[in-house]
Formats: C-alpha cells, structure tokens, sequence
C-alpha cells in the first residue's frame, strides 16, 4: 500500500477522532518531536521495553526524539483549577524491541489531569470506546482494575515473595505454573482457585462484576470490584467493554483502573491506557490523570487496496506533440480519470487501459 | 476475521503426538493423514485449520495473529517471551534445561564464568538469578563441543535422556527448569474467538496428562 493512501486514510481516522474528542471539550495538544533525555532516563521503564533515539543538541544538552507523548504532556501541565483535558496527534519515535530498528509511530489519544472524579474515568472510558468504535464496528475493550488481583493476593495472605510472579503468569493466563508455584509455596487451594477464576475470566462488564462479586476477595479487592461496578453502571448501554483481569500494567505508574483496545484483523492491542496517578507523582504533580493513546501505524493493515491498478488510464506516446497530448490528458482528468503518460510501459506498473496517442488522437 | 481456528504445529515428532491429541479432543482432520505436499490442512466440519511450521516459529506465527493458536516448547516461550497466553502444559515433549559440563567442573566464583548456549536469554536469566558474572557464548549447534574443546567451562541445552552429554564425557551440575509442549494463543484472537478457543482449551486439558 502506498504511504499515501494510508496517510490519507490516517487522516480520515484523525479526523474523526478529533470529532469525538472535540465534543467533549477535549482541546488539541501539540508537541515538538525534542525532549530533554533527562525526562525518560528517570521514567524508563513507563515507555515498556523501548530505546530511546537520542542526540547531541548544539547547547549540548542530551536530547531525545520523543518515544512518548503522555510524559511531554505531564510535564509541561501546571497545576490549574479544574481539569486538564487535551487530545493529540503526533509522531513518537522508538524501537519497539532491540532486534527492530528504529521507526516513526503515529499516536493519536487523550489526558485527562487534575482532581480527576469517577465521571472523569468514566468518560475517559466512554472515549476510548469511541474511538475503537471509529476504527470498526466489531470492537472490543477490556478494562481491568489494578487494585483486584493484587488486593486479591494480599488479603489472602499469599506470601509476598510469590505474587510478581503470579501476576505474571496471570498476565499470560498461566494457570499450570500459577497453581504449581502456590502449591509449593502452601497457598490454599480455595485461594487459587478464585484466582484461576479471576484470570480466566473474561464477559461483560456487569456480568463480570457480578460473577466476581460471589469471590472471596478481600477488603482492597472489593473496594476495588465496587469502582468497577459503579463504572459499569454508569456505562451501562455502552457497547464493547469487557472484564479480563489478566490485563496488566507497571504498578510503579498505573493504579486503578487499566484498558486494552482490539479490533478484528490487527493482532496486537491498538489502543492502551488507564489511570496513572503513580507517573504525575514521580513528576512531582499533585494531580490525578488517566488517558489512552491509539497506535494508528497498526491500522494500515485495514486500509483496502482500491482496485489493483495505479492508474486508470496509460497512455504511450513517441514525445513529438506535447501540446496535443496534454489537451488530451486534462480532458481524461477533467473526467476523474487517473492518468499516466509513457514512452514505453513501466515494468510492474499496473493499468486499467492502455492507449496510443499518435497523428493528434487517442487510439487503444 | 474468520471463525475458523488457525493451529500452528511444531513439524516433527512432537508435531505427530500433539496432532493425535487434538483428534483425541475432537479436532481430527483426516486432509492431515493424506500424503501429499500439501502446507494447510483444513477441516471445516470440526472449525480448525493446520499448518506445520518449524518449532521455534510457532511462537512468532501466534503472537502476529497468523494463527489463532499454536503449541511450542517452554523453551521456545521462555527465551522469546512473544505476548501470548500460555493456556495448557500438554505434560508432552517432556525435557530439562540444564547446565552441563565435565563432571569433575568446580566453579570458581572469582572467575567469569564462560557459558555457551543457544539459549541465551535463559542462561542469562538464570545466572542473574543467582548473581553469577558470565561471559555469554552464543552458539547455533553442537553446544557439547564448547567445554570438551575449552570453548566454555559449562553449556546450558536442553537435556532429554542424557545419552549425548554421557557418550561425549559430560555430566548434569544443575537443572534451570522443566520443558514441556505448551498450548499458546494469540491475545486478540483469544478476544474475538472467544468461545472457540475456550472450548479448545477445555477439551483438550480433559485428553492432556498434565492439567
């Protein structure tokens, strides 16, 4: 697919994104592509697992191509009354794992920072379900709270040195491990079998929320499971919105309540946030947030190729009537037609029909 | 997306017995049977459709979605880490990640420990586990060769019986973890194919030693 086509089709996308985000008084944030280093040596492991492009400014600072947008934003709001809300657009640049190169990621998304109220969640939540309903109709969003299974784990006394373990197998729906490393460690069975029932879980918000609620869950989870119930409530009618607690995110920024995008056809989660009180206190901003961004660069896979040809018309002429020949061009294109002129037929170029120009006239 | 489910299968012998499992679960795919030259192998009756790919590829196959579901070593999950669920020990296939070396090997903490392996990422982990400083060899093959010829002091591979390390003078000095063939999914596909692949899951645990 040409990058064209899809930065057109980018643009449709952007566009009616910013729509939705527009209707909420969400306004537009634009950043420069320089951060100082500085920001995301002291917050590495929020940017998961990337490297960092960075350079040598003429002052000589050490700067980076921005990997992030979120941190940009944290970092440039000063504390205001009532909310931070703003949307955006931008190119990040990383590399996503050491084996790949570098490349330039197209974002779209939203932050909301401030005093931040169970509205506020839930509006951010309804957005994110907007937007993945802007990208198709069969899409899906799970949400998921950091507080339960963690909270879960505490309150029934599973040992601490076991549990980064076991919210790591439940991230990877690891049931096997998860059960044979708590029967090591004398976790009771009840214990764990509430937490395969956690992990595996997987409905609709409300009914999750039901089916969780007969658990024995503990104080923090059940506070925990009752934001999440209030949550469902509130969004009752809202299409898409799921329960899959095996959702997980780093705990040292995220609190709250965590969500993954999906849409049919793209393999990997295409939009990702939640709530991250934990990064605007490492910022040193007394100030809750929560917001999601949109990896747009997943979504060329859903373009559609147009027809299999790169123009309508190929025209091959001998050079000798320029005037001629392009009286006859503007006359195709005047028709909405595509049209290529040639000497000779560009080899791998694909036409829809091919004329002669000889004598002043168009011939097949 | 279609409803039908995308299987990647290890090629080989460990290929051959999970297949048998899946028939056993109620997945047969009798094409499969057929001699030919055939890659994918479909059964529309029972919603699944096969593909054999090689074993350390099952893993890159599910986590781009170009299958649904697939079956790999742990060894294979642990030192790519693809993000995928990891849903059913099959108790198959059955092997252990070890460091080996001459019998009569005695670290010696003072020294960098030279490590030669096609595993890299596990032997790493597993040193830093235990704080260990080595020097990292990576090798494509015949990993046995590295501390017979000085290349390594020990190796870290994958031990199933034992016989090669015995007949070329070498010995097990500690076991990294056991390795077994696992059911995996693709994270999305697991979402939208929901009932399938849950279904998948369930059947085949009932036909599966380890649960």
């Amino acid at each position: 697919m040409s990058d064209a086509r899809f930065s057109s089709a980018l643009d449709g996308i952007f566009t009616k994104l910013r729509e939705i985000y527009t209707s909420r008084g969400y306004t537009r944030y634009r950043v420069g592509r320089f951060e100082e280093y500085d920001l995301y040596a002291k917050n590495r492991s929020f940017i998961t697992g990337s490297s960092i492009l960075t350079f040598t400014d003429t002052d000589g600072r050490l700067m980076a191509l921005k990997p992030d947008v979120t941190l940009s934003v944290i970092k440039n709001t000063a504390p205001s009354r009532g909310l931070r809300k703003v949307y955006y657009c931008e190119s990040v640049y990383r590399a996503a794992d050491p084996s790949s190169g570098f490349s330039e990621i197209q974002q779209a998304g939203l932050e909301c920072i401030g005093s931040l109220t169970l509205f506020d969640v839930c509006e951010v939540i309804e957005l994110a379900a907007g937007s993945l309903a802007a990208l198709s109709e069969r899409y899906m969003l799970d949400l998921s709270h950091l507080g339960l299974l963690d909270g879960f784990l505490e309150d029934n006394g599973v040992p601490a040195h076991i549990r980064p373990e076991l919210l790591r197998l439940a991230e990877e729906k690891n049931s096997h491990e998860a059960m044979a490393l708590a029967e090591k460690n004398g976790v009771p069975l009840y214990v764990m079998d509430a937490f395969n029932t956690m992990i595996h879980l997987r409905a609709p918000l409300e009914e999750a929320v039901r089916r969780l609620s007969s658990l024995p869950l503990g104080e923090r989870a059940a506070e925990a499971l009752s934001e999440l119930a209030r949550v469902a409530v509130a969004l009752r009618g809202v299409e898409g919105i799921y329960l899959d607690l095996s959702l997980r995110c780093d705990g040292r920024y995220y609190n709250g309540i965590v969500m993954r995008g999906y849409i049919p056809d793209v393999p990997s989660p295409v939009l990702s946030g939640g709530r991250y009180d934990g990064l605007t206190k490492r910022l040193h901003r007394d100030a809750g947030a929560m917001g999601f961004a949109v990896y747009l660069n997943l979504l060329d896979r859903l373009v559609p190729e147009p027809d299999g040809t790169d123009t309508d018309i190929l025209i091959l002429h001998n050079g000798s009537d320029p005037e001629g020949l392009l009286r006859a061009v503007r006359a195709l294109t005047a028709e909405g037609k595509r049209v290529r002129t040639d000497t000779a037929a560009p080899e791998g170029f694909r036409f829809g029909k091919l004329l002669h120009y000889e004598g002043g006239e168009l011939r097949e | 997306m279609s409803d039908i489910l995308n299987v990647a299968l290890p090629k080989g012998r460990l290929g051959d017995k999970v297949y048998a499992l899946f028939e056993r679960a109620g997945y047969g795919c009798p094409e499969l049977l057929e001699p030919g030259r055939k890659l994918i192998f479909e059964s529309a009756e029972n919603g699944v459709r096969y593909f054999f790919v090689k074993p350390s590829d099952v893993a890159i196959y599910v986590e781009r979605g170009a299958a649904d579901v697939g079956v790999a070593g742990k060894d294979i999950l642990l030192e790519y880490t693809p993000q995928v669920y990891e849903l059913l020990d099959f108790g198959i296939g059955k092997c252990k990640m070890c460091v080996c070396g001459r019998p009569d090997f005695r670290d010696d903490p003072a020294r960098t420990l030279r490590v030669a392996t096609k595993f890299t990422k596990i032997a790493r982990d597993y040193y830093a586990g235990l704080g260990r400083q080595i020097d990292m060899i990576h090798l494509n093959g015949s990993i046995e060769l590295a501390p017979i010829l000085g290349l390594s002091d020990v190796i870290v591979d994958i031990v199933e019986t034992g016989a090669t390390l015995r007949e070329n003078g070498l010995a097990v000095l500690s076991q990294v973890c056991d390795i077994s063939a696992r059911l995996i999914a693709n994270r999305v596909s697991s979402k939208f194919k929901y009932e399938a692949v849950t279904q998948l899951t369930r059947r085949l645990s009932q036909v599966t030693e380890v649960k």
